[in-house]
């Protein structure tokens, strides 16, 4: 029982439970405890260490180390830790809770070692998360968590029911390498872990939600629910053929909306399916080298994407805002914000020295390797991209231009200050200091790969400080920034929305709800008029059922309406009942006849 | 739309044309036998491939936003 202690998950699961217990000011400090246990047992427990239990008979494996595991613990457990640094300020015990919560069921997917404790798990990030977009307590992260909610309801359901055929055919729960046949219980679980990995076109609660998480809630966003669905991908479905081009589609999709979007944490939400597409598709061409990219290039991409959406979230504390049309000019007032993001900004268009250098370049020679030059070059393309949206778009608008739109013209300013001046809300020191710490790993591991390559699943022999991946990237980069410069106007602040596939079920709901919802009440308020309408003169006919049959006397007109009713007025004439008699025993006597 | 940062233009300038120089150097000097994809007989061809594919995507988004996606902020509401 004491070794299921022993669970990074679990670890964290407990953690979450007795934060809920103790004061508000031991809490902050409290919650960075438990990812370093989680880390120190990653890191400690030897390859092949394995936790068992039993349900109902099923036998689970709830822990199961091994090199691809241990280096997705690791990251897990340090963005848990370095993101409980910045949200050290914020005291609200529900976000707490439930990011911690939702670290331990990224950590529990990450060594579940059966299908039945990592859909567990699965599950558990998807609740969790919700709660760190509802935490905003705006109109518009109310509506965004609930798509959210269902979109991961729905791809939670495929995924199980995916694993219960999968159990139904093959009698095994194991999370082991699936071969590539497109049968029905394959297809359902690929299509569940794709909701999870963004995979355009089941990518749109991510750009639907991030942007409208909360500032310490999309840190954790950022880190976990698509990273653990890239590691469940590696472990599942190496090699098969049709990642390699969703992959590339996502990559180039996830830029071209980063260029049209002009909302700083939508751009970096746009960047996460980009960059997860650079890892399906190395997932997708399967060799060791890709899959190691595909390793390398999450956990690259956790550290300098949460730096992003820590500097981003400092900008949105600051000034209130993170529409980039009530930005620019911030330079002066933020010069450490704009250096940090950078740090994260050059790591992730992946210049040398940065830690996106040393795992994307090994992606995309992976593709080159694999004779996948159209993929290659597909990448390279996205990289452009990155580079030109992430790297100079959002940086040129925010610090530098002037803002378009004054910021205190806009009302949603959050600053708490009485004045309301252009004053910047001050950031928390431990904001900087999170900061500081994912910057300086984002340079350690630019600068010293072996770091992290020695970690990866597979020996390493590539190198990425070659004369030829300098002059690669350099050139490319380079001429993006000058076409930047030449054609920035272009990418001017707008105050938009950018419509995504999202736009089908979010106008199609509205009509959904009219045609199933408001048609069908119409229907029976209709109906239950006519009914009642029917009753009503049913019953008044029959009062007087010969009322509709006589022409009514003439008298009636002068007489009051209560002198209808006497009988005299409704006696048939006797000539009438004599016929209708006569007429009845002429057919009568012809029947017998 | 004018830069608030002062003009010293010229550092960046020579830093750009510096870097892009050491780069087609380091490409001449060294890596012209170097041939694993077809695209390495073109000289400066991941500088030309940047060109085109920044002038595209930025192009290409601008018409995309202006005339499929771009909605007022209020579209959904």
């Amino acid at each position: 029982m004491i070794e299921l202690l022993s669970i990074p998950g679990l670890i964290l699961i407990a953690g979450a439970l007795i934060l809920a217990l103790v004061p508000a000011n031991v809490r902050p400090g409290l919650f960075l405890l438990f990812p370093l246990f989680s880390l120190y047992y990653v890191m400690t427990q030897p390859d092949g260490y394995v936790i068992t239990g039993s349900l109902n008979g099923i036998e689970l494996i709830l822990f199961e180390m091994d090199a691809l595991s241990r280096v997705f613990g690791m990251i897990f457990s340090i963005t848990a830790f370095t993101g409980g640094i910045y949200a050290w300020h914020m005291k609200e015990l529900g976000q707490q809770t439930m990011a911690l919560l939702y670290a331990g069921g990224a950590l529990g997917v990450t060594f579940a070692g059966d299908l039945l404790t990592l859909i567990i798990f699965w599950e558990l990030m998807a609740v969790s998360s919700t709660w760190l977009i509802w935490a905003q307590r705006t109109k518009e992260s109310d509506g965004a968590g609930m798509r959210y909610l269902i979109y991961h309801i729905l791809g939670g359901g495929l995924f199980l029911s995916g694993i219960l055929l999968h159990y139904a055919e093959t009698s095994s729960l194991a999370v082991e390498t699936i071969p590539a046949i497109y049968s029905l219980p394959n297809i359902l679980m690929l299509s569940g872990i794709a909701v999870n990995a963004a995979v355009v076109p089941l990518h749109t609660w991510l750009a639907d939600s991030y942007p409208k998480a909360t500032i310490t809630g999309a840190v954790f966003m950022s880190a976990f629910t698509t990273k653990s669905a890239v590691y469940v991908l590696i472990r599942m479905f190496p090699g098969w053929d049709i990642l390699i081009w969703f992959g590339a589609i996502m990559a180039i999709y996830g830029v071209m909306y980063a260029v049209i979007c002009k909302d700083i944490r939508e751009i970096l939400a746009y960047h996460i399916i980009s960059q997860v597409g650079f890892m399906v598709c190395g997932i997708g061409l399967g060799t060791e080298m890709a899959l190691n990219g595909a390793t390398a290039h999450a956990y690259s991409h956790i550290l300098y994407k949460s730096l992003l959406f820590m500097s981003t979230g400092a900008i949105l504390y600051a000034a209130g805002s993170s529409k980039m049309i009530h930005l620019g000019g911030l330079f002066k007032k933020m010069p450490w914000v704009f250096a940090l993001y950078m740090i994260g900004a050059l790591s992730i268009s992946g210049l040398p020295l940065f830690n996106g250098y040393i795992s994307k370049s090994m992606t995309i020679s992976a593709a080159g390797y694999a004779h996948e030059e159209v993929a290659m070059l597909l990448l390279l393309l996205a990289s452009v991209g990155t580079f030109l949206s992430v790297g100079l778009k959002l940086p040129y608008y925010t610090w530098f231009s002037r803002p378009a739109v004054s910021r205190t013209a806009n009302e949603n300013l959050t600053t708490e200050t009485e004045n309301q001046s252009t004053d910047l809300r001050p950031i928390p020191l431990n904001m900087y200091m999170a900061m500081g710490l994912t910057a300086a790993a984002c340079l350690l591991y630019g600068l010293y790969p072996d770091a992290l390559y020695r970690y990866l699943p597979y020996a390493v022999k590539y190198n990425p400080f070659t004369i030829y991946h300098f002059v690669e990237v350099m050139q490319i980069s380079i001429m993006t920034l000058i076409i930047f410069w030449i054609f920035r106007k272009k990418m001017a602040p707008e105050s938009i929305l950018a419509l995504d596939i999202d736009w089908f079920y979010r106008k199609l709901t509205p009509m959904l709800n009219t045609l199933f919802v408001h048609k069908v009440d119409r229907f029976f308020d209709v109906a239950e008029e006519r009914v009642l309408g029917i009753a009503s003169s049913l019953s008044s006919w029959f009062q007087d059922p010969l009322s509709s049959v006589l022409i009514k006397p003439a008298a009636t007109d002068q007489s009051p309406p209560s002198s209808n009713r006497q009988s005299a007025n409704y006696r048939l004439p006797i000539g009438w009942m004599m016929s209708f008699t006569l007429f009845f025993m002429a057919l009568l006597l012809l029947y017998i006849l | 739309m004018k830069s608030e940062i002062k003009p010293i233009y010229w550092i960046p300038v020579v830093l750009v044309v510096l870097v892009l120089g050491v780069t087609f150097y380091l490409e001449f000097a060294y890596l012209s036998d170097y041939d694993s994809h077809w695209w390495n007989q073109i000289p400066g061809f991941y500088a030309l491939f940047g060109m085109v594919c920044c002038t595209i995507i930025i192009f290409a988004a601008k018409f995309i936003g202006k005339k499929i996606v771009n909605r007022d902020v209020d579209y959904y509401d």
